[in-house]
């Protein structure tokens, strides 16, 4: 298992060597630099030529990837141009509401999504089976900016329940910040959930008719036993692949969620760092990003053998 | 973050980040609660003071604080709570004294400008302004800001004559000088000498306004607090200018780029104003007990610039086909929907302000494509594609994009539209070669000579001869009824020559809560002498 660990993260560092080359070059092949952009519509070509200079964007590529790889090597992810900090704070800044973000619209989507589709499984074919497949189709389709605008207009406006964007005022208690997450979690979590609920469904199906399933059925253990402890369990492989992917692509994913709500996320983050071409940001956030995508499947990998215990690394 | 997070979690975050920016992130992790300045700001004046706090819902995060060296509306709405200028500008764009004590004596040659200073104005340091941080602030100027750059080549020297009294000198007159003292973008702002580090950022942000910086977390907020030291100006106020009251505590400025989230936040009480709001949601803005809509006039003018400089365009008899074949009445339909939000106007200024001039604007709204085949057929065109660069970042620009490029192919051009995003279209733009035409828009400025088409240097490069006449006839005119005839003169050339295509006017649409009391509309919105209803 150790050893399994350390050698996925060898590969890991590999990974990360090829991202980091990767976004280094789409992020200068893409058009329109970070001078002009700060500096706005009325700048002069000799403006941008200045703030260019000061910036140290006039260095050759070449240059400019040595200093970088440098940087990376020795662990720092450089300073953000726009934001005039070092891009780990600003990335540090946005992990609280990423990560509480992140917990709740998945814990949101898996709790919607994984009894539901069992329950869709053992009574396939039939009233509830076929509503809660139809609502499932309906929820993968819906954008999550409409769910988050819909439950705005109802939760926040109509019914001042929640409020309506942002991660609270300066003094907000770690609740309030919370409550300020409850409807962007709700938007992010329902989509997911439609889409854990049609895994949770061919797995729970698939295993459902297997021998063994049979078996227990025929030795009278009752049905909640023979679905939640025989099924479910050989039934969990794909479902935690699809939690484990669904969750990775929040963290940086959840952009048209973190505008709609004017969460500083890290997706807002890195969106915003693309449209105002912050290299510095583009890069240690992708990098970071890439690195947490690597680390979520192999804590997926490792999940395998808990639910498995033929599975052994 | 550090007190909710388990430690392996924080672990596997930290083996990516530095050791050095983790010093830094703890110290961030356990001052979130407590929510200390990011940005520098002197110890003693870190408390918030007490009273009241409106949220204003801003389009996006400003990319900077500092208001010399950029034009952007946005940083000019924030900053102008913060920095002050020598000049403003009143209710009916005439100019008024802010930190001067009254207009300046100019010499009979129009050459030197002498600058009585207020007595008494403090800084947000505590320090008190003299003339010597006055020509600290406005060398800066000529070194940053693109408006104090496009004026450094005419000055001769700024100097204090004594501690309160400022002399410009010029090397020949320039009467677009006070009103590019006045402006709050590219701003001429007055700040300590100490803070000024030649043509570099600011040491630190300090004005003299009504308000002072208290934090800044980008893309979350930037809270200003009021200034208890604050030093106005006397008389009724009046536009920019008169008496300044922070009545209002605390100005929070929350970034909220989706449009439909800050109509939302207005009508649930969330905000008390937001600024560029959708017009189409205008109905549902009024079905809002507690939200007031807010019409702001004059506002900004979408404009289809032509490049004179790649062969195409650079016929002018092609730029005159351009603008026989346009019809800005079906643009301004397609890009703002509902006729109450913009208007048909030809003249650069609309009817209202000192520079509007209908007779020279009478080239405006054409849509005549058959003038414009015949006059393609004259220049000589011969099928070349017109490259036109556009953005869907700003969805009026893109529609009103889309229905010229119909009427160009109807007049005859090969049109090759091209749709970028706005960093690489404001890239592009700046090479003569890649484009032969852009839109983009202008937000209204109370001096003509501000327009960023009359500066040779701006995309597009408009320098002809007679341009040249005519502009420096124009800057040199001290008298104001003579200026506007000779900015008639330069508007006519602007419907000869077509260097660029005005579309027409069109107005924002912002809201206030109705326990905001006493809000003067402005272009860039501002609350000193506003207050909240309790």
């Amino acid at each position: 298992m150790l050893v399994y660990v350390v050698r996925r993260m060898g590969g890991m560092l590999a990974v990360m060597l090829i991202v980091a080359a990767v976004v280094f070059v789409i992020a200068r092949v893409v058009p329109g630099d970070p001078a002009a952009v700060m500096l706005g519509a009325a700048a002069t070509p000799e403006d941008i030529a200045a703030l260019r200079a000061r910036l140290g964007l006039d260095e050759p590529l070449a240059v400019q990837f040595v200093l970088y790889l440098k940087q990376i090597v020795t662990l720092d992810l450089g300073h953000s141009i726009f934001l005039d900090r070092p891009v780990a704070q600003a990335l540090w800044e946005r992990a609280e509401l990423t990560t509480f973000l992140t917990l709740m619209a998945v814990g949101i989507a898996v709790l919607i999504g994984v009894p539901v589709g069992i329950v869709s499984a053992v009574a396939r074919g039939r009233a509830v089976d076929q509503v809660a497949v139809g609502l499932a189709m309906l929820a993968a389709s819906i954008p999550s900016f409409w769910i988050g605008l819909t439950l705005m207009k109802y939760l926040a406006v109509d019914l001042p329940w929640f409020p309506v964007s942002g991660y609270g005022p300066p003094d907000a208690t770690l609740g309030e910040r919370l409550h300020h997450l409850v409807l962007p979690a709700v938007a992010l979590g329902i989509p997911n959930s439609a889409l854990i609920l049609r895994f949770t469904r061919t797995s729970m199906l698939e295993v459902l008719g297997d021998d063994y399933v049979r078996t227990a059925r025929a030795k009278g253990l009752p049905q909640r036993v023979v679905v939640l402890k025989h099924a479910l369990r050989n039934a969990m492989i794909p479902i935690l692949t699809v939690i484990g992917l669904t969750t990775a692509v929040m963290i940086a994913g959840a952009i048209v969620t973190e505008t709609v709500f004017s969460l500083p996320g890290v997706g807002n983050l890195v969106v915003s760092a693309v449209l105002r071409r912050d290299y510095p940001v583009i890069q240690g956030a992708l990098l970071v990003v890439s690195g947490l995508y690597v680390l979520i499947n192999l804590a997926v990998d490792l999940l395998y053998a808990a639910v498995d215990p033929r599975i052994r690394y | 973050m550090a007190e909710t997070d388990g430690p392996n979690k924080q672990g596997e975050i930290m083996n990516l980040i530095s050791r050095r920016a983790f010093s830094i992130a703890a110290v961030g992790a356990a001052l979130t609660i407590g929510a200390a300045p990011v940005t520098g700001q002197p110890a003693r004046a870190q408390a918030a003071p007490s009273g009241s706090v409106v949220t204003v819902a801003t389009i996006g995060e400003p990319p900077t604080l500092d208001p010399v060296g950029v034009t952007s509306d946005l940083v000019s709405i924030i900053t102008q709570h913060m920095f002050e200028t020598l000049y403003t500008f009143d209710g009916e764009w005439k100019l008024t004294p802010l930190l001067a004590a009254a207009a300046p004596t100019v010499s009979d040659d129009g050459r030197t400008y002498t600058i009585p200073l207020r007595t008494g104005v403090t800084f947000h340091d505590g320090s008190a302004m003299t003339a010597a941080d006055v020509v600290a602030s406005l060398e800066r100027w000529t070194k940053v800001s693109p408006r104090g750059k496009t004026t450094a080549p005419i000055v001769d020297s700024i100097t204090a004559a004594d501690d309160a009294t400022v002399v410009i000198t010029l090397k020949e007159p320039f009467a677009p000088l006070t009103a590019l003292l006045a402006m709050n973008n590219g701003a001429a702002a007055i700040v300590p000498s100490e803070v000024v580090d030649g043509a570099n950022p600011l040491k630190a942000l300090v004005g003299s306004g009504p308000y002072r910086l208290l934090e800044h977390r980008p893309d979350q907020y930037i809270r200003l607090v009021r200034f208890d030291a604050y030093a106005s100006p006397e008389g009724e106020p009046n536009g920019y200018g008169g008496r300044r009251e922070a009545k209002i505590g605390e100005v929070r400025f929350v970034p909220v780029p989706n449009a439909t989230t800050r109509v939302e936040g207005m009508l649930a009480g969330q905000y008390q104003f937001a600024d560029s709001l959708p017009t189409e949601m205008l109905g549902r803005l009024k079905q809002g007990a507690n939200v007031e809509p807010i019409m702001v006039k004059p506002f900004g003018f979408p404009l289809m610039i032509m490049n004179s400089r790649t062969p195409v365009t650079a016929n002018q008899t092609v730029r005159q086909a351009v603008l026989a074949a346009l019809s800005p009445n079906e643009m301004m339909l397609a890009a703002f929907g509902d006729p109450a939000f913009f208007a048909l106007e030809g003249s650069i200024y609309a009817p209202g302000t000192a520079f509007h001039d209908a007779a020279s604007a009478a080239g405006y709204n054409q849509h005549d494509p058959k003038k414009a085949g015949d006059l393609l057929k004259q220049a000589g065109y011969k099928g070349e594609p017109i490259r036109i660069l556009t953005s869907t970042q700003y969805d009026f620009l893109y529609k009103m994009s889309l229905v010229a490029q119909a009427h160009l192919q109807q007049a005859g051009f090969n049109v090759d539209l091209q749709v970028l995003d706005w960093a690489t279209l404001v890239q592009r733009r700046g090479d003569e070669k890649a484009w032969d035409a852009f839109f983009t828009y202008h937000t209204f400025v109370p001096e003509p000579s501000l327009i960023t088409f009359v500066n040779p240097a701006y995309p597009g490069w408009w320098d002809t001869p007679e341009k040249r006449a005519a502009l420096a006839a124009f800057n040199t005119e001290m008298d104001p009824s003579a200026r506007r005839a000779r900015w008639a003169d330069l508007q006519t050339l602007f419907y000869t020559q077509v260097p660029t295509i005005k579309v027409g006017e069109f107005y924002n649409l912002a809201a206030a809560g109705t326990a905001l009391k006493g809000y003067t509309p402005m272009p860039w919105p501002f609350f000193w002498n506003a207050e909240l209803a309790k």
